[in-house]
């Protein structure tokens, strides 16, 4: 699956995206980043699962695309 | 004009401020409007720890933004008796001093011109998928925070 990271998270990954497989869910997914990467875990962020927000833990497949994104800051 | 329709917002760079004076040209022809409310987002020199801001630079998920917008509006034309709406919002560098957002609402009569295009940059600010990266002069670098 495709995860991608916006904002303030890129400067944290060092990438705009990543290819990742056998992640069930999203919540495995921020426990498998934030091991990789311990900033992370101090960041504040949602996560859009094919562009709709989730708040609670959602399985993935492996055509899903996901988005961690800080607080937005357009305008 | 309820229907829900992807349309692009993105402006690459600073919007011009004669396209501002272009597209209210363009709305002459559409005599049931009574009135327009515009409001423009310009770059500010906002005072950081050793300098002040040179310029922001926007990224964004466009296809989320898009998507997202596409349902803001839709919401709007049912909340509000509008005419017509147009949003344009920068991506990548814009200097301080220029244009960075440029919301453009008309209706028969104020009001509903005037509460729309607020209710739409209060939804830019917290809905759409943007971020703005505050550059110095000396090069640091801080990420924008919409207050």
């Amino acid at each position: 699956m495709k995860i991608l990271f916006f904002g303030s998270l890129t400067d944290i990954i060092g990438v705009a995206d990543l290819c990742l497989n056998g992640i069930t869910d999203t919540d495995a997914l921020q426990q498998f980043l934030k091991a990789q990467y311990p900033m992370l875990s101090s960041a504040k962020y949602f996560i859009a699962v094919n562009q709709k927000m989730i708040s609670a833990n959602t399985p993935l497949k492996t055509s899903d695309t996901v988005a961690l994104m800080p607080p937005f800051s357009g305008g | 004009m309820s229907e829900k329709k992807i349309r692009n917002i993105f402006y690459q760079g600073p919007i011009p401020a004669d396209k501002i004076a272009a597209d209210l040209q363009q709305h002459a022809s559409n005599t049931d409007i009574g009135a327009h409310s515009i409001f423009i987002g310009q770059v500010r020199a906002d005072q950081k720890e050793t300098d002040s801001v040179a310029a922001i630079e926007y990224t964004a998920y466009p296809e989320m933004a898009l998507e997202k917008m596409a349902e803001i509006r839709a919401d709007l034309f049912i909340r509000y008796p509008l005419t017509c709406m147009h949003v344009h919002h920068s991506l990548g560098r814009v200097n301080i001093g220029e244009i960075c957002l440029f919301v453009f609402v008309s209706s028969k009569h104020r009001k509903a011109a005037m509460d729309a295009c607020e209710a739409m940059v209060e939804a830019i600010k917290k809905e759409l998928p943007i971020w703005g990266k505050e550059i110095c002069s000396n090069d640091a670098e801080y990420w924008k925070q919409n207050k």
